[in-house]
């Protein structure tokens, strides 16, 4: 007799209809979604750009051996590599060829003009672009101004990172968090500060905040200089002059070698040194080359959130990837960013460049690695406004997180000891 | 060689219709980049006067017209005009600074050099146009504004800019002023013993050449969309200019063209196959391997070259 029960055969039967009758999420098994990343991989900003490419590729090869997309039937993420060679003109071109070879979306680039410069790429193709670093509030303000006059449909340009205009903001913010949680009442803080890129969008954010908050202490006085300068002794003199409680500079790589020895030299007596935001000024090798003079110097920087477990492995495991790097600014956000990009093509379903941009609108994302005052979210600008710095100290030669309280590793020290 | 130059007309505007996106951005940029070095061989190429500091033009009248546009709400359309007169200016002004005190060969690389950097400092300084962090324009898309949504609109643009200077370089070429300029290149005082008025013709050749790539600027600004000092006032984008005519014939009416037909595509190609992963900077090291052989095979440019093969092959 036949074995076929009922049971059986209704089984089968259900089986091979959901075989039949569902192609296309089987079909779609071997797909993938294809991500135009590019970065400023060679060129003057080379380093991080590669940093943030290495940190994206980490992040989509978790989620690939997770199983991908599973809404798009288990799609991987594949991308499509750029380098802007940190050229705008590459930077539109990298764009153009990407989504020629098929791009669904487009991640970059840590420089904010070669973002710029993707912009109408983005929006002219129909692309969704997350900018997963570049802090020059334009890049999304202006797009969200031509929408909201009409002369663009829909704003396909979102940025989780924080912008040039929030760094000054948190930078006030903190100050006073610091003065008043240990109970110091400094008054006078003199401003020095690289006259670059970085060191004027800094110096410029915080002094618009400081304008705006109008708090207890008091900007004496901002000294700027060449980057890279041969020589900061006449403009530590000067600020010594001024009789500070706290010098605020805000550094590159090479005046940190020189800035921070000539404060000791000097005898500057402060209370503290707390950089509104120094790129770079934590890395081992800066550390290495400073040493005590570095010690207790705090940065105003977005940083990986180490205090969450997830983040130490992450942070292993890249080092090991990268052989020796350290997680930080660059690789954890373009990492987040990837992580960020993966819950909104879960959400939307597709790859539909509007149903991405609906998804990316609703996004409540609370898996990030850095540092987030709440979830990740999109504003009218298209930018997420808990995408937030911290405050990180150099204490017993690590740069740790300090401030705020509920991501600080350790406890921070101010006012320095004397020495 | 007229019905070659139509046909290769013919072939330009009809590109557009079957060519992708991307390959329409790289020609853009052949187009964009030929116009540039034109502009340069004027002064350049013809008169022999090596400047090194294109990128203060380019940088002058992208800022002028970029700024004009957002804060006075002058159509970039006239803009550019108004930037290419300001860039003709500081021409005139660095030219005649040049020209007047006898400044020749690497002493007036080094005063191009020197006010590309004066005007890169000086802008990385000026809050209202924005200092370091650069300048930013919106996208609207609208043509009013010298921006529009469809690469091809963008593409006859440069092919005009391109076709435009090189007709002014035709007329130049064919009148006195030409010859006097290559007098000047060959013998500067064997011209001025013959009577030339060196001085009034370098000058002019700087102001024409200044005021060319001013009116470039505009395009730079409404097509990439943001300005930062280092990059429109840098070294490295005057140098950008000069490597193509170099390449491909500096003083030759075509020369500027066909470097950058061999440069851009070199350097996609490159990055193209090169670019993607592995070793980062691999694709720069075989664009500068590639640029190296040029050089060395066609050490008078390609164009001087060309037209000796096709001659021999005539007389064969």
């Amino acid at each position: 007799m036949s074995t076929v029960t009922r049971r059986a055969f209704l089984k089968a039967t259900a089986a091979g209809v959901a075989v039949v009758g569902f192609p296309l999420p089987l079909r779609a098994q071997a797909k993938t979604v294809k991500v135009g990343l590019i970065h400023t991989v060679t060129g003057p900003l080379a380093e991080p750009g590669q940093a943030c490419r290495a940190g994206a590729q980490l992040a989509a090869d978790m989620i690939n051996a997770a199983g991908g997309i599973t809404s798009l039937g288990g799609a991987k993420i594949e991308f499509l590599l750029g380098d802007t060679q940190t050229k705008s003109d590459v930077a539109r071109t990298e764009a153009e060829r990407v989504i020629n070879q098929g791009a669904q979306v487009l991640m970059g680039t840590f420089d904010s003009g070669n973002t710029a410069a993707i912009v109408p790429v983005a929006q002219q193709r129909r692309v969704p672009f997350l900018v997963d670093v570049a802090a020059a509030d334009p890049i999304t303000a202006n797009v969200a101004k031509s929408v909201k006059a009409g002369q663009q449909k829909v704003q396909y340009v979102y940025r989780n990172f924080p912008t040039g205009s929030s760094f000054g903001r948190r930078a006030v913010q903190y100050f006073n968090e610091i003065f008043k949680e240990t109970g110091q009442n400094p008054r006078r803080v003199v401003v020095m500060h690289a006259n670059d890129l970085f060191g004027s969008i800094q110096a410029k954010g915080f002094k618009a905040a400081w304008d705006a908050a109008k708090p207890s202490w008091e900007i004496v006085d901002v000294i700027p200089w060449p980057e890279p300068p041969s020589d900061l002794s006449t403009e530590v003199s000067r600020a010594k002059a001024l009789k500070p409680d706290i010098i605020a500079p805000i550094t590159r790589p090479a005046s940190a070698q020189l800035l921070l020895p000539e404060l000791i030299k000097q005898r500057v007596e402060v209370l503290g040194v707390i950089s509104p935001g120094s790129p770079g000024l934590y890395e081992a090798g800066q550390i290495a080359a400073l040493k005590q003079d570095l010690e207790y110097v705090m940065d105003n920087v977005p940083w990986p959130n180490f205090k969450n477990p997830k983040t130490q492995q992450v942070a292993a495991e890249y080092r090991k990837r990268t052989g020796g790097k350290t997680f930080d600014t660059q690789s954890g956000y373009s990492y987040d960013a990837v992580f960020i990009l993966a819950d909104v093509l879960e959400r939307a379903k597709s790859t539909d460049p509007d149903a991405i941009v609906d998804a990316i609108k609703k996004t409540r994302f609370s898996g990030g690695l850095m540092v987030y005052g709440g979830p990740v979210i999109f504003n009218d600008l298209g930018d997420n406004p808990n995408a937030i710095p911290a405050m990180i100290q150099i204490l017993g030669q690590k740069p740790l997180v300090v401030w705020p309280k509920d991501a600080a590793q350790e406890k921070l020290v101010f006012p320095r000891p004397k020495r | 060689m007229t019905w070659l130059g139509i046909a290769a007309l013919g072939v330009l505007l009809a590109l557009p219709a079957v060519v992708s996106s991307y390959v329409l951005t790289i020609l853009i940029f052949i187009f964009f980049y030929a116009f540039l070095g034109q502009a340069w061989n004027v002064v350049g190429g013809y008169a022999g006067q090596l400047s090194v500091g294109h990128a203060a033009f380019l940088g002058v009248g992208a800022y002028a017209s970029a700024v004009l546009a957002q804060e006075v709400g002058l159509s970039p359309w006239l803009g550019m005009f108004v930037g290419g007169a300001l860039a003709g200016a500081l021409g005139a002004v660095i030219g005649y600074l040049g020209f007047r005190f006898g400044l020749r060969g690497f002493y007036f690389v080094l005063l191009t050099v020197a006010f590309a950097e004066v005007c890169r400092i000086v802008v990385n300084n000026v809050e209202a146009v924005g200092g370091a962090v650069g300048f930013y324009i919106t996208f609207t898309g609208d043509p009013r504004q010298f921006q529009f949504r469809d690469n091809r609109a963008w593409y006859y643009v440069t092919l005009v800019l391109m076709l435009a200077a090189t007709g002014i370089v035709a007329l130049i070429e064919r009148r006195r002023f030409g010859v006097y300029l290559a007098a000047i290149r060959e013998d500067e005082s064997a011209a001025e013993a013959l009577g030339v008025d060196t001085l009034r013709y370098k000058m002019l050749a700087m102001i024409v050449s200044s005021f060319l790539t001013g009116v470039g600027g505009t395009f730079y600004a409404c097509y990439l969309l943001s300005l930062q000092p280092n990059a429109v006032f840098g070294i490295p984008l005057s140098v950008e200019i000069i490597i193509r005519p170099i390449v491909g014939g500096s003083g030759t009416l075509l020369g500027p063209i066909l470097g950058s037909f061999i440069l851009t595509p070199l350097a996609e190609v490159s990055r193209y196959y090169l670019g993607q992963g592995g070793w980062h900077g691999a694709h720069l090291i075989a664009y500068g391997v590639l640029l190296v052989a040029v050089v060395l095979f066609l050490p008078e440019g390609a164009y001087p070259r060309l037209v000796r093969l096709v001659r021999a092959r005539k007389r064969a």
